[in-house]
């Protein structure tokens, strides 16, 4: 239905094809980028499962520090009042800043390799994860933590053993929100020196007016994230199978 | 909010219970044996709980709330007491001064001895049964067992004989949201047993449950405490709960709370004592009678 409407403004041609390339040329470009022809490989030399690929291990990666260092921030936040004065204010600005914005410092501390990168989506993805195991830290049911400490929990056994895993429903819910985010972000990354990368892929099929292949790249991060997320929907459900069930 | 009063209870511990360890029961038994009469003539040996003039005060200084004024109690070593009253009384207030939860205004608090503190050798039984839902069963108990030093080799035997204790064997896998709420409640019972404490300490804990499932936890309840010879300290706002439970029974009155009458109850406690039976008896209908009556003052 959706392509139907596309190749008919397409084929009215309101706009010119360079434009609005049809569903037709979308596709070509998507086979083109995934195939080796005339002796090319792919695009830029890589396949766009490839270029995909490469963008996907920079979100992993960048999500996997921003979870090592997020969850122990949000605990702090959520159990240290003295710090959570200090630290709260820090990780709203980081949150509402966008990438583009820090992009440009980044390459000038780090350079164009993968350093910067990777340091754009830790820094995109923190905060939400920071935020969201605050918050349940602090959520965490005072009847569970008194039943606890009846038990003879200290203050050691009640974060690790109540307060954390009583707050990981929320907090996964906090990595699949961050894994969208650096989703979002790594496009941004990449937009120095990104290939091979889906965003580096994209930024220069825009700089050679090659509509089609954005278009192209765009739908194969689009369809990708919808995986991802399942698959994060997944893990929450297997891992946290109690989740309103109490 | 609990974890600031982690260490604001134990600093001060330390200090008070040397400097008041030394002194002996002789001072407080007249004032126990003034309120409870009889009870306090047979109290020579160290009580489990020793309460002297407790107050507790909720709210801002400027309206504090006064739930318990001037309460004493004291439990022996191998009682059931039982706390009744209606709702407001202030009964919930007394059992957590006694679990560690609620520091007294003024007045003075010992269990065995020492300044009660949560974790500190009493097992403690909520009116829900306050289960991790991230552990199974037998990862509810094993928390228990961990906190109480246990070392992890002997943890499945000692699941598996807590679970027989109370009719749950084969459940250790299960995940307990799966579990009816009378079983939940008996895992909640066998995490409080799991540290074999000498004092149990039970708030309403079958309230929720329905007649028939209750009737039955509280016939087991009633033959384990004799068994294990627990120490227990139950509160219910049911006379009949509290006449078939109780070796002694204390009625409490609100406004402000406090304990305004003792009932000794003098029925069978041997371990295989027909409870069903018993609740036909006509001593039972004769001190349930009573008890309802001093209740309703």
């Amino acid at each position: 239905m959706l392509l139907a409407v596309w190749q008919a403004v397409v084929s009215a041609e309101v706009w010119p094809r360079v434009l609005v390339p049809s569903p037709g040329d979308v596709w070509r470009q998507f086979v083109l980028a995934s195939t080796v022809h005339d002796g090319v490989r792919g695009y830029g030399g890589h396949l766009l499962v490839e270029h995909l690929g490469v963008s996907l291990g920079r979100i992993a990666t960048g999500s996997a520090y921003a979870v090592l260092a997020g969850v122990p921030l949000g605990l702090l936040i959520g159990t240290v009042r003295p710090l959570a004065v200090v630290l709260e204010p820090v990780v709203t600005f980081l949150r509402t800043l966008p990438p583009l914005a820090y992009l440009s410092l980044l390459v000038i501390w780090f350079g164009i390799d993968e350093a910067p990168k990777i340091w754009l989506l830790v820094i995109a993805a923190l905060p939400p994860i920071a935020a969201a195991t605050a918050a349940a830290v602090r959520a965490v049911p005072g009847h569970l933590v008194e039943a606890a400490r009846a038990l003879g929990s200290g203050p050691t056994a009640l974060l690790l053993s109540v307060r954390l895993p009583s707050a990981l429903p929320e907090i996964l819910t906090g990595v699949r929100i961050a894994v969208g985010v650096a989703y979002t972000s790594v496009v941004a990354a990449e937009t120095v020196n990104g290939v091979p990368g889906i965003g580096g892929m994209i930024r220069d099929a825009q700089r050679y007016n090659q509509t089609a292949l954005v278009i192209a790249g765009i739908l194969a991060v689009g369809l990708s994230g919808i995986v991802l997320d399942a698959l994060l929907r997944l893990v929450e459900r297997t891992a946290v199978p109690w989740r309103g069930r109490t | 909010m609990p974890r600031s009063d982690g260490p604001e209870a134990d600093a001060p511990r330390t200090g008070l219970t040397k400097a008041d360890g030394s002194r002996t029961d002789g001072s407080d038994v007249p004032d126990a044996s003034e309120v409870f009469g009889a009870s306090g003539a047979s109290g020579a040996e160290l009580a489990v709980v020793d309460l002297a003039g407790v107050s507790v005060r909720y709210g801002s200084p400027k309206q504090p709330v006064t739930a318990l004024e001037g309460v004493d109690l004291r439990i022996r070593a191998g009682e059931f007491a039982v706390l009744v009253g209606p709702s407001g009384c202030g009964k919930t207030s007394l059992l957590r001064v006694v679990a560690g939860f609620e520091r007294p205004a003024s007045g003075r608090a010992r269990v065995r001895g020492a300044l009660p503190r949560p974790g500190a050798g009493a097992g403690v039984v909520f009116q829900q049964p306050r289960l991790f839902p991230w552990r199974t069963v037998g990862g509810n108990l094993a928390f228990a067992l961990a906190r109480a030093g246990v070392p992890r080799a002997d943890r499945p035997a000692r699941i598996a004989g807590l679970l027989e204790r109370v009719g749950l064997a084969e459940t250790a896998g299960r995940r307990t949201w799966e579990l009816s709420g009378g079983q939940q409640q008996r895992v909640a019972l066998a995490r409080a047993l799991a540290a074999e404490p000498e004092l149990l300490l039970m708030d309403e804990p079958f309230a929720a449950l329905d007649a028939l499932t209750r009737e039955r936890l509280q016939e087991e309840v009633r033959a384990l405490a004799g068994r294990l010879g627990t120490t227990v300290l139950f509160v219910t706002h049911s006379a009949e709960e509290a006449v078939l439970l109780g070796s002694r029974v204390l009625v409490m009155a609100a406004g402000p709370g406090r304990v305004v009458a003792e009932l000794p109850v003098g029925l069978a406690r041997e371990p295989d004592t027909d409870v069903s039976a018993l609740r036909a008896s006509p001593e039972f209908a004769r001190l349930r009678g009573r008890l309802a009556g001093i209740m309703r003052g």
